[in-house]
């Protein structure tokens, strides 16, 4: 890969963002609790049909992120959008499906009447979907979802929350309690369906490495603020690992950022951010998305970056917004 | 319905055969009848029960009734044995008296409560049904409930009652003020509605009902004290002096008298508690003089009519439907605000 190549060289130039359908639209969101802010001055811009992972330590603000695209959270300061109808709205409520970290669910219900609860409350409900993601694993209908196990159960929520039809998907912690197959069945299952309906997926998560599976996008939060917006492959373009041989001196690094220099595991290098053509002599490639994570995830005050994609559309973007919606209403 | 009038606009492939058992439903009201099922056809089950026993115990107190002379039927003028049907009526509405608090504290404190511990409140409000029309779905099915049951079986037991009213102390119409007309009802749904609000700010099942227990053993404790000043208190005075001879008043039939005893009227229209002139009261001459020196020239008392009785009724259900309104209004305006 030609670092040269990357638009993000110095960071002044200014690249428009595309003009496109946001799935969740961010300006200056803040959240305070009365232990402190959660969340402050989160400005982003998920663009729909993606499959974002949402990464962070706990506590950085992860679940009060997804509480705020879904109405349960209000905030503090700014405003959050979805699909430019803002939570909790007819439109936004229809088009939005969350599956919580605790996978609430009525434990007296058969799963054949969690189901029949989706298909009540929502207009677009797809029996089938629904039906089939929990044949899938052998559930029975008639089962009380009490005693189901706790992979079981996960696999019904994950039913409810396809049943729906959303065009936005928001998963946090999805996979905690599942063993290694059903997590990777239950993720195939995930990237189809949304491959096949264009659904935006917002996934939480510590598995960093499934992530790289399945997301093509990327919002890393730490300290309540945003770290990396992004499309994965071109926020990994814009990294190198530098290799350093053993445990030599830090090399000079040039116009680059170091994110994270020194580390304990993995391949040895300093990872930095490229403020310019690579002109160090050693190795140089671009780092994992495991690799890039970590070490944001280990330096929470590196700079943030978030590439035109992500970043909130500018005057232009809302006139044409304006105009789509002018046209067709 | 039949299979023919299915509808064919229905998008979603017929699910699993429904209960057979349950009413056909749909919509939240669905979600709210399988919820809180057991409660309800508890409920339902006691609200037929409650009916049957009355109306087989009516009907024994009617046979009985029957075979008594015309002359008998009035308070005291019965065998002994009507008091055995006197009690079972007078115990069956003694248990009337706990609905309010069943429903307050066995359904409507863990009405919201209970889904916000488990998180299914979350379950549901992430469904596309609005959170207002949740909130509103799950208060008015119980209330509809509530309002049925309770209704039918207070019907029972003033059907019961009005035959025998009177018939001794322990059947005046003051005893069974509270559980027979429309207040058992009114009642009903305001601790329904107090339980719900509790439950909502609390967000704990059992500290929830525990704290509604209180509240409403509170508010039966202060309208057991208060209600009779619903009533429009009467008076009854005799102006032919107080001395050996003279008539006291005669409390009219089944009112219940209220104040202190009964009071000297004076001639400037003043009465005096009955406690005056008491130290004389052993010797007539001197307790004649006191009385005269206080210019009493009669008896008066105060009494509550049975004929104020639906009036009273009404009015203390009106104001407690309108304190259940006001706790609807919190619910709804608490659960859009900060449920989650």
């Amino acid at each position: 890969m030609d670092h040269a190549q990357s638009p993000y060289g110095s960071g002044t130039e200014f690249v428009r963002p595309p003009v496109g359908a946001a799935a969740i639209e961010a300006q200056g969101l803040g959240k305070e609790y009365r232990r402190g802010w959660a969340l402050r001055d989160v400005s982003f811009r998920l663009p729909a049909g993606r499959v974002c992972g949402l990464v962070g330590p706990n506590g950085a603000g992860k679940s009060t992120l997804m509480g705020l695209a879904t109405n349960m959270i209000r905030p503090t300061t700014g405003a959050l959008r979805v699909f430019g109808a803002a939570p909790g709205s007819t439109e936004a409520v229809l088009r939005t499906a969350f599956l919580t970290q605790e996978k609430p669910l009525f434990r007296r219900f058969t799963v054949a009447e969690t189901l029949r609860l989706g298909r009540e409350f929502n207009p677009h409900w797809d029996q089938e979907v629904a039906e089939g993601i929990v044949r899938a694993g052998q559930v029975p209908l008639k089962a009380k979802v009490g005693t189901l196990s706790g992979g079981q159960r996960t696999r019904v929520a994950f039913a409810l929350a396809f049943g729906k039809r959303p065009d936005l998907l928001i998963l946090d912690e999805p996979m905690a309690d599942l063993d290694p197959l059903v997590r990777r069945e239950l993720m195939a299952t995930l990237t189809a369906e949304a491959a096949e309906h264009g659904t935006t997926v917002l996934v939480s998560s510590h598995m960093l490495a499934e992530l790289e599976h399945i997301c093509d996008y990327l919002l890393v939060v730490a300290n309540g603020g945003l770290r990396l917006a992004g499309e994965v492959d071109e926020l990994r373009a814009a990294h190198a690992l530098l290799d350093v041989a053993g445990s030599g001196p830090v090399p000079a690094v040039g116009p680059h950022t170091v994110i994270e220099s020194g580390r304990g595991d993995g391949r040895p290098g300093v990872l930095v951010r490229l403020g310019g053509p690579v002109a160090y002599g050693g190795p140089a490639e671009p780092p994992t998305l495991e690799e890039l994570l970590l070490a944001y995830l280990r330096s929470p005050d590196a700079p943030a970056l978030i590439t035109p994609s992500a970043r909130v559309g500018d005057i232009h973007d809302i006139i044409t917004r304006d105009r789509t919606k002018a046209v067709t209403a | 319905m039949t299979t023919l009038t299915h509808d064919p606009a229905r998008t979603a492939p017929a699910g699993p055969a429904r209960n057979a058992r349950g009413p056909r439903l749909g919509g939240p009201v669905w979600l709210v009848w399988r919820q809180h099922r057991a409660a309800f056809w508890t409920l339902i089950a006691a609200m037929v029960i409650g009916v049957l026993v009355m109306v087989h115990l009516r009907g024994q107190v009617m046979d009985f009734l029957a075979a008594q002379e015309p002359t008998a039927r009035r308070l005291g003028g019965l065998p002994s044995e009507f008091e055995t049907h006197g009690d079972r009526l007078h115990t069956i509405g003694s248990y009337l008296d706990y609905i309010p608090v069943l429903a307050g504290v066995l359904l409507g404190a863990p009405l919201f409560a209970g889904d916000l511990e488990t998180g299914t409140a979350k379950l549901v409000t992430s469904q596309s049904v609005s959170r207002m029309r949740w909130l509103v779905t799950k208060l008015a099915v119980p209330a509809v409930i509530l309002t049925l049951s309770t209704g039918v079986l207070t019907a029972a037991l003033t059907w019961w009652w009005n035959p025998l009213k009177g018939f001794s102390e322990a059947l005046s119409w003051t005893t069974f003020f509270s559980v027979t007309g429309v207040v058992p009802v009114a009642f009903t749904l305001l601790t329904f509605t107090v339980g719900a609000a509790v439950g909502l700010v609390l967000r704990r099942t059992l500290v929830s009902m525990v704290v509604t227990l209180g509240i409403v053993a509170a508010m039966g404790f202060l309208w057991s004290q208060l209600w009779r000043n619903l009533g429009h208190v009467l008076s009854l005075s005799t102006h032919e002096g107080v001395g050996p001879g003279a008539v006291q008043p005669d409390l009219p039939t089944q009112a219940e008298q209220q104040g202190q005893g009964t009071y000297f009227l004076t001639s400037s229209g003043d009465r005096l508690d009955w406690t005056t002139c008491l130290d004389e009261i052993e010797n007539d001459r001197a307790h004649t003089a006191c009385l005269e020196s206080k210019n009493v020239v009669g008896w008066s008392l105060d009494y509550l009519p049975l004929s104020q009785m639906q009036t009273m009724q009404w009015l203390g259900a009106g104001i407690m439907l309108a304190l259940a309104a006001a706790g609807t209004a919190f619910v709804i305006v608490w659960g859009r605000k900060r449920l989650l």
